[in-house]
């Protein structure tokens, strides 16, 4: 018997070509001619970009222009003679920075791990890196690099109150209302105090400007453009129209065009001792561009749910407006999460506009800098890969830390998660 | 009190908690509101522009603009209108807008399909193209391929691409079609496209026929066949009796001492940087929709299309895209839209689009009436490509039957 089986039924290993690397290189790469040849053509494609572009960002490219600029694409003027005369003022977008690293911390101690902790660390470790930079200490002070470093207690500090406290969501959301405040007073500074001397919003600039310009459209947009959904799926008719007026309006034309609009009819419109600045009126074009494309990304969601949901909700003797805000806000927003972080990607995106009302944002005062400085001319190309390699970073973090959301509800991955994101900047809601 | 309690209730219920009067009170006091606001918003600009002596009004459209447009396709002089010169802006617009969304949808479909390859190193290649793309702004991109072109050599030096192709920093110049006499051109391009159409009918007679009948009757070749028959016969004809051919390919060619280009199309380095950047950042967002959709088709459409013998070829192109473009036009439609108005950025690379000739018209014309047109102009280009896009999906969207 046992004989029979050692003749008979030995089982062969499989052919070493099925199996291990060489069975997915044949699998993957070699799975047919014209596989074959498309995989020889793209190898030629990247070794050949491999080749060109690591000798041109090694020996080609002159990064120089990049240290040059160097602290005001992150604040832009704010820290110039002008904007603060006679003193260093710095130390006041670094401590708004310290705030947010705490509340990172937070994140984290609520979330218990995952991915708010990998960002929150990643994020502290990276700001503390910067202190390394190999500026004299003529323009980067002991305190600036000392101030940076800060943030890794800041976010263990974050950590450890949210941790001890048991601090739930809503605790953070009134903290992170809290902090914007005291950033925006620290920034705009207080008359009288010493220390803090005003310092007029021209001056603020840099990719402060962008994170600050989306943190408020971010926050704000979401709120406006749910009541902006609802108003367009209420039956009463001139609620329904206001918003479909409002809605389509903002999404017919560019941002670019609004933001300019408001710089010439925002003075013509309001009386002229109304106070306005380019800063105020930038944060809500944006929020006002960004609601309109949030509400249909919204009423998407909303279309998307099955009538039953509300019917079962009113038949348990829910309230319309219980029905709304427990039943079918929750379950539209959850299913629409991408389209909506989508968004915000957009809205950082757009937030390199602003340079239509003459705000010095991070990349209009790169090009502002090379259009000053003819000297860097053949180095713009530098500063503007150096700037991708910047929103890339930023909103590919955004869009990662989706995907782990959506993954955690279990909403992601599907094709039609995708093409709820894509919908982001058009009508995700379906045509009717 | 109790005679307050009856004067305030209606149907028997009190009027704070009756639904119908608080939703009509609701949409009075809101749209009071409204209408108060935009009164006063229109009120203050009326006397804003009255106090300040602001221009305003309309009769400045036939004012003479009497200020260069940096690049047009329509002929232009400084001395024409305000009118006449948003007309060549908007055509500038228009150009980049449908040359962009044909362009941007080809290379959109290329990468969306190279994204689903079975092969590992092309999907990853089209992955890291399209999330590289599509997460950095609009505006970056197009400061980088404007100071790429800005380094190109100048136009004496420039780049000899192929026959009759320069590329240079003035721009790009490729061979056009260009009419010897007009009437004899138009003559030609309409007998044309008649024999498309007839080549048209004649393919889905074959098709018909081949469904009908079983017989191989090579619907496509006949069509084509049909169409350049046509064509040729009809461009012989008209230049037998013209004496001349009614269209030659005009090729750009150095000229002169300082090496200007001449003839073919001279596309300005303007337009070649916004429809660079346009196409490849909005062509990211075309690929995932693309994507998305021929996912959304179910696996056994294709299984089943295979079993019946069906080609890969044909299982996409009878089987798997059909469906998948019920699901990819609305988005796409949006993206259309989205080039339209992202075409607005061209006035940072200093290309002379709508918004960019409305934003310097405004130093010397009426800013109000200005913004009301370019607003009216973008609503109207989002409209045509919604219409476009919704009569095509009541098309091919399920019928039921």
């Amino acid at each position: 018997m046992a004989a029979t089986q050692s003749s008979y039924g030995e089982r062969l290993p499989p052919p070493r070509t099925e199996v291990g690397a060489l069975g997915w290189v044949r699998q993957n790469l070699f799975n047919s001619k014209f596989n074959a040849v498309l995989t020889i053509v793209s190898a030629a494609v990247i070794v050949l970009a491999l080749v060109y572009g690591l000798r041109w960002i090694i020996a080609g490219a002159d990064w120089t222009v990049i240290g040059v600029l160097g602290g005001q694409m992150v604040i832009g003027q704010y820290n110039t003679e002008a904007a603060c005369p006679g003193q260093n003022c710095f130390w006041r977008p670094q401590v708004s920075l310290l705030l947010v690293s705490a509340m990172l911390g937070m994140a984290w101690a609520m979330a218990g791990g995952g991915v708010a902790k990998r960002l929150a660390i990643g994020v502290v470790i990276i700001i503390a890196l910067f202190a390394l930079l190999p500026y004299d200490f003529e323009r980067m002070g002991m305190d600036v690099r000392l101030l940076l470093v800060a943030n890794i207690p800041a976010m263990l500090v974050g950590w450890a109150i949210a941790h001890y406290t048991h601090m739930s969501g809503r605790g953070i959301a009134i903290y992170g209302v809290a902090a914007f405040i005291v950033t925006l007073a620290l920034l705009r500074g207080i008359p009288g105090v010493p220390g803090l001397q005003p310092v007029l919003v021209i001056y603020w600039g840099g990719i402060t400007l962008n994170l600050l310009l989306a943190v408020v459209g971010i926050s704000l947009s979401l709120p406006i453009g749910i009541a902006l959904a609802l108003g367009r799926r209420s039956n009463l008719p001139v609620v329904k129209l206001l918003c479909v007026v409002f809605i389509e309006v903002f999404r017919g034309v560019p941002l670019i065009t609004l933001l300019f609009m408001s710089q010439v009819l925002v003075p013509l419109a309001f009386p002229e001792d109304f106070n306005t600045n380019s800063l105020f009126r930038a944060g809500v074009i944006i929020t006002l561009f960004s609601s309109a494309y949030m509400a249909e990304n919204i009423r998407g969601g909303l279309q998307a749910l099955h009538p039953g949901q509300a019917e079962a909700a009113r038949a348990l003797g829910l309230s319309a407006w219980q029905t709304t805000l427990l039943i079918s806000l929750p379950q539209a927003i959850r299913n629409v999460i991408p389209a909506i972080v989508g968004q915000f990607i957009a809205l950082f995106k757009d937030t390199s506009l602003v340079y239509i009302i003459g705000m010095l944002d991070v990349v209009e005062i790169s090009r502002a800098f090379i259009q000053g400085n003819a000297q860097y001319l053949g180095n713009a190309k530098e500063l503007f890969v150096f700037l991708a390699l910047v929103f890339w970073v930023f909103t590919y973090t955004m869009s990662y830390v989706s995907q782990k959301v959506e993954e955690h509800l279990g909403v992601g991955g599907s094709p039609q998660a995708t093409l709820a994101r894509l919908g982001m900047e058009g009508n995700a809601a379906p045509n009717r | 009190m109790a005679q307050l309690r009856g004067l305030l209730t209606y149907q028997g219920i009190e009027v704070w908690r009756h639904t119908r009067i608080l939703q009509w009170t609701l949409q009075i006091v809101s749209g009071i509101v409204v209408v108060v606001l935009v009164a006063w918003f229109f009120t203050n600009i009326a006397n804003a522009v009255q106090d300040r002596e602001i221009p305003h009004g309309w009769s400045f459209l036939d004012r003479a603009y009497q200020t260069p447009i940096g690049q047009h396709i329509l002929p232009y002089e400084s001395s024409d209108s305000f009118g006449y010169a948003l007309g060549v802006a908007m055509v500038n617009t228009v150009v980049v807008s449908v040359v962009g969304v044909i362009l941007a949808t080809l290379l959109g479909i290329f990468i969306g399909v190279a994204r689903l390859s079975s092969n590992w190193l092309v999907s990853k290649l089209a992955m890291v193209y399209i999330e590289f793309f599509r997460n950095v702004p609009l505006l970056v991109q197009l400061f980088f391929w404007f100071y790429i072109i800005l380094a190109l050599p100048p136009v004496r030096e420039g780049y000899v691409i192929g026959e009759g192709l320069f590329i240079n920093n003035g721009g790009f110049s490729m061979p056009f079609p260009s009419a010897t006499g007009t009437g004899a051109a138009i003559l030609w391009i309409l007998l044309a496209l008649a024999g498309l159409l007839a080549g048209r009918v004649v393919y889905q007679m074959l098709l018909a026929r081949e469904t009908n009948t079983g017989q191989r009757s090579y619907p496509l070749l006949g069509g084509l066949v049909t169409a350049v028959i046509i064509g040729a016969v009809t461009w012989v004809v008209i230049s037998l009796a013209s004496g001349d051919s009614p269209l030659i390919i005009s090729s750009p060619h150095p000229e002169g001492r300082f090496g200007r280009i001449a003839g073919g199309f001279t596309a300005p380095a303007g337009m070649v940087v916004l429809l660079v950047g346009l196409v490849t950042y909005t062509a990211s967002f075309i690929a995932e929709i693309v994507r998305a959709g021929i996912q959304s088709v179910r696996r056994g459409q294709t299984e089943a299309s295979r079993a019946l013998g069906l080609t890969p070829m044909e299982t996409l192109r009878y089987v798997t895209f059909p469906q998948a473009l019920r699901v990819i036009i609305p988005p796409l439609i949006s993206q259309f839209l989205n080039l339209t108005k992202n075409s607005s950025l061209a006035g940072a690379i200093g290309y002379a689009d709508l918004t960019n000739v409305a934003k310097t018209m405004t130093q010397t014309a009426p800013a109000v009436s200005i913004f009301l047109l370019i607003m009216a102009a973008y609503l109207a280009m989002s409209l045509t490509y919604s219409l476009i896009g919704n009569l095509y999906n009541r098309h091919i969207r399920f019928t039921g039957g």
